[in-house]
């Protein structure tokens, strides 16, 4: 029986799905009519090419409106739309629904793309025809990604416009669609709530601009080794990627700030999987893009460039592949899941893998080569050897990242390093010294030959300066790990050296500048990582005074620690006061304040609110709060907590527990500790009337608070007349503990103890982390300077070219 | 012997040097007869949360100490004891692995990664009207 449903937009579906068709059959059109324009050097091929380019851009745009409509509108009979959105989300993250899964975030991909293929097409001039022709390629490639047709049995791609009720058999059957209104009941799923955050929204867009500025070198460097023009391709392809190089980067260092942020990683570079897929890249990018000018000043090194250059691209593939088809499972948690793209995605990495390889062989006896060996002493030698250390370090972080790909090929079962955090670091940190060296003294060299002793003349002031900062801040900062100590000497040489290059060679004419702008920013970051990496401090570590060690050295409490509302303790140079919750709809704010003590008490310094993100279905998120200093962050995140209010208003006693105690042992209550001090004749000084055939013991029981005070409790146990047994309770009300036993095992000379917990008494507690990052602000400016250098001298290099 | 050869020999002696670094920093999966006949060396354990049995978790007493079961994925159930809070959602996880080292009779865990499948995962349409249970 049909039904009739009431209330769906198909409409909007089907323009949908004809816009889909129209942008990839125009896409392989474009593909088509300028690999027909380069061969024949035709014209009128050309144009059907720009055509076809224009109409598969604006079939693009439609998509993508469309599916703006959709999600603004709440259409949850579409599967994409009830999949990343609901009716409760707010406005505001409505691009960070649209790029969450990976259908939208291929449709940004597809946006970029659209855009940088259209400024090439102005601006291309002779190369506009090659040039297009493979970004016209990368579209199909890219078209196909949502196409969502079945070729036999493989699913081509993943379709946004499918309907939940027609498209999806496993929803098909629920009992919900017998009901033609379904759509009045239905919500959506709503979007994840890690990714309900600002730095969602910016952050996707600046990484997809990084990754898909990859493509315009790449193109050139395709297009170069088509038609044979090795002179031609560096000069318009340098500024791409230069400008490539800045937004990348700016995309990798926002997902740091993000991280460090928002998410609970405890810094802003933990070698996630996901974090590494988009360095790697970036590093053969950067290595690339030096490789480029050397050729362009001075004719050498061709094919490293070429191989560099395509490689960056090639990475942003793979790493595409790496977070999409699934395959970093268990190693990384927010990787995408798997749509059934992994071998589609392979299947275009692998054609312009073999592409590029092919090219290269094919050409290889062709390009020119330099006829002279580079100079030692000369710019491009050490520019060649520091883009060679780029692609080693990248090379690294690859191969451990894809140690679940290498399980995958190979059969092995290999698991990542247990501890990544540090074989990463200790890898990547003689790279990184060897690179600032080089960065330090190389710019203070010419291209071709130089004499070595003006030239070590000229470096003489910047490595005395360093090495006179390096003593200086490693005592102050009691540095003594000696790897530190040489990546502090090197992040702080490549600052001087450039400083002092901008100073005294250049003269002060900003012009020239931009590469040691960058280069001293370059230098900053990795000073700012250095330094808050190692010298961090985590404050939140056992200040309770309270010896948690009974269960062995490995228990120590190292790193979180329990703080009860109104309790005040010792953190760092701080003292931190928990002053309870406040709700507001789905986020639970923890008011964690901190305060300094002089001798007129305690003065609040300021007050952090990490909070908990509420959600039933996908999973509470915890935030951490960081309050900014010049010189340093404090860092707080909540690691624990009950989430339902504690219930303050409740009165008297239940039962805690009993337990069996000697002498010297311990017991634990909600929020006090307590030891069994004796066992003792008498009544402890109380008169409980007692007759002379009365037998009367005490046990003495010493109490610590959370903040260690201590307190005592006195029980007593009464045998009357030999058999009648009256226990005497002892109390606490601050404490709102009760005591009390009823019970002495004559051989072991154990009581029973009975503990009583009034039921106001459980305070509302938090269990917290906090540390602090000294000068991280460095990394920021670091970062932000590197980024400012960088585009400034692209746009020296546009307006003089 | 020309400087590029030279170069050429020390880039492929880095490039082994990190294959070799690498593989020889990289843990191993195992499961927990693998990882308890093997004492205090490192393991990645895979398996599930035995729901049958409580967890434990203490802060007033170390609030970097979790205790739960896990069951391997041939099924071997071991105790384990986290040195980490108690993670949030914890009970929501379908799977976990541990990064660890077996001690006596106990899997003390260093590191601990967790699947929950409901955030990415298609769920049935049914699933969004479940209760709002903390």
């Amino acid at each position: 029986m049909e039904i009739n449903y009431v209330g769906e937009h198909l409409w909007i579906g089907e323009i949908g799905n004809l816009f889909i068709i129209l942008s990839f059959v125009a896409s392989l059109f474009a593909t088509i009519s300028f690999f027909q324009a380069t061969r024949q050097k035709d014209d009128s091929w050309e144009k059907l090419g720009i055509l076809g380019f224009r109409v598969h851009s604006f079939a693009a745009l439609t998509i993508i409106g469309l599916l703006f409509v959709m999600l603004a509108n709440n259409y949850f009979e579409y599967h994409w739309v009830w999949s990343h959105s609901s009716s409760t989300m707010p406005m505001r993250y409505l691009l960070s629904a649209f790029w969450e899964g990976q259908e939208g975030s291929f449709l940004l991909w597809t946006f970029w793309h659209v855009v940088i293929g259209n400024i090439l097409i102005y601006t291309a001039k002779n190369w506009r025809r090659s040039v297009m022709t493979v970004v016209s390629s990368v579209q199909l490639f890219l078209a196909s990604m949502i196409l969502g047709v079945f070729i036999i049995d493989f699913k081509l791609g993943s379709n946004p416009f499918t309907q939940l009720l027609r498209d999806h058999p496993d929803f098909a059957n629920l009992p919900m669609f017998a009901n033609p209104n379904y759509l009045e009941s239905l919500d959506g799923r709503g979007l994840n709530p890690l990714l309900q955050n600002y730095w969602m929204t910016i952050h996707p867009p600046i990484t997809f601009l990084g990754y898909s500025l990859t493509i315009v070198p790449f193109s050139y460097a395709i297009a170069a080794l088509w038609q044979k023009d090795y002179q031609g391709w560096f000069k318009p392809g340098l500024p791409w990627a230069y400008f490539g190089v800045a937004v990348f980067g700016t995309g990798i260092i926002m997902g740091g700030a993000w991280a460090y942020e928002a998410l609970s990683f405890g810094g802003f570079w933990a070698w996630d999987p996901v974090e590494n897929a988009s360095l790697v890249p970036w590093l053969t990018l950067v290595g690339g893009a030096h490789l480029m000018m050397i050729f362009k000043n001075k004719g050498s090194s061709l094919l490293a460039a070429f191989v560099l250059i395509i490689l960056s691209f090639i990475l942003v593939l793979y790493s595409t592949f790496l977070t999409r088809s699934g395959v970093l499972g268990e190693t990384s948690v927010h990787a995408f899941t798997d749509l059934g793209m992994s071998g589609q995605l392979l299947i275009y990495l692998l054609f312009y893998l073999f592409l590029a390889i092919g090219l290269i062989a094919w050409r290889y006896k062709d390009m020119p080569k330099s006829k002279s060996e580079d100079e030692l002493w000369s710019r491009e030698f050490w520019m060649f050897v520091g883009a060679l250390i780029l692609m080693i370090a990248s090379f690294q972080i690859a191969f451990t990242t894809s140690i679940p790909v290498i399980n995958k090929v190979f059969g092995t079962n290999m698991a990542p390093p247990a501890d990544p955090v540090d074989h990463y670091n200790s890898w990547q940190l003689p790279f990184a010294v060897l690179t600032l060296i080089v960065m330090g003294f190389a710019i203070f060299l010419k291209y071709k030959q130089n004499q070595f002793v003006p030239f070590f003349k000229r470096i003489a002031g910047p490595l005395i300066a360093a090495l006179i900062i390096t003593i200086g801040v490693g005592a102050a900062l009691k540095m003594q790990n000696p790897y530190y100590l040489m990546m502090l000497f090197a992040s702080t040489f490549t600052v001087a050296g450039n400083l002092n290059y901008i100073s005294s060679i250049l003269n002060g004419r900003i012009k020239k500048a931009g590469a040691s702008i960058s280069h001293v920013g370059f230098g900053i970051l990795m000073l700012g990582a250095l330094i808050s990496m190692s010298s961090n401090q985590i404050i939140s570590s056992n200040t309770s005074g309270v010896d948690v060690t009974q269960l062995g050295e490995d228990f120590k409490n190292n790193e979180n620690i329990l703080l009860l509302e109104g309790d005040t303790l010792p953190m760092g140079k701080y003292f931190v006061t928990y002053k309870g919750r406040e709700k507001e709809g789905i986020y639970v704010r923890f008011k964690v304040e901190y305060l300094s003590k002089s001798e007129a008490g305690y003065k609040p310094e300021f007050l952090l609110k990490p909070f908990v993100q509420l959600n039933d279905r996908m999973g509470n998120v915890p935030e951490p709060d960081t309050k900014h200093f010049l010189k340093e962050d404090v860092y707080t995140h909540i690691t624990y907590a009950t989430l339902e209010t504690p219930n303050q208003e409740k009165e008297g006693y239940k039962d805690l527990k009993t337990e069996e105690m000697g002498v010297g042992d311990t017991a634990y209550a909600s929020n006090a500790i307590l030891v069994l001090d004796n066992i003792f004749r008498g009544t402890g000084g109380k008169d409980l009337q007692l007759a002379e055939s009365d037998i009367a013991i005490t046990a003495r029981i010493r109490v610590f608070d959370f903040n260690t005070k201590e307190h005592f409790l006195q029980p007593t146990f009464v045998l009357k007349d030999s058999s009648f047994v009256m226990p005497v309770e002892a109390e606490k009300e601050d404490l709102g503990l009760k005591v009390s036993f009823d019970k002495i095992n004559t051989e072991t000379g154990k009581i029973s103890l009975k503990i009583q917990e009034s039921n106001a008494s459980k305070r509302d507690f938090v269990i917290m982390k906090a540390v602090v990052f000294p000068y991280i602000n460095l990394l920021w400016i670091g970062a932000i300077l590197t980024v400012i250098g960088i585009l400034f001298s692209v746009y020296t290099r546009i307006k003089k070219g | 012997m020309k400087k590029g050869h030279i170069i050429l020999i020390i880039l492929i002696a880095v490039a082994i040097g990190a294959i070799v670094g690498s593989i020889s920093d990289s843990s191993t999966y195992a499961n927990f007869d693998e990882a308890f006949s093997n004492q205090d060396r490192e393991f990645h354990v895979v398996g599930t949360l035995n729901r049958d049995k409580p967890t434990k978790y203490k802060p007033e007493e170390n609030a970097d100490l979790f205790r739960f079961f896990m069951l391997d994925n041939n099924g071997v159930e071991r105790e384990v004891f986290l040195q980490k809070a108690k993670p949030q959602d914890f009970e929501r996880s379908e799977q976990i692995v541990l990064i660890g080292k077996a001690k006596n009779d106990v899997f003390v865990a260093r590191e601990i990664l967790m699947k929950c499948p409901s955030k990415y995962d298609d769920g049935s349409p049914e699933q969004t009207t479940s209760n709002a249970s903390l």
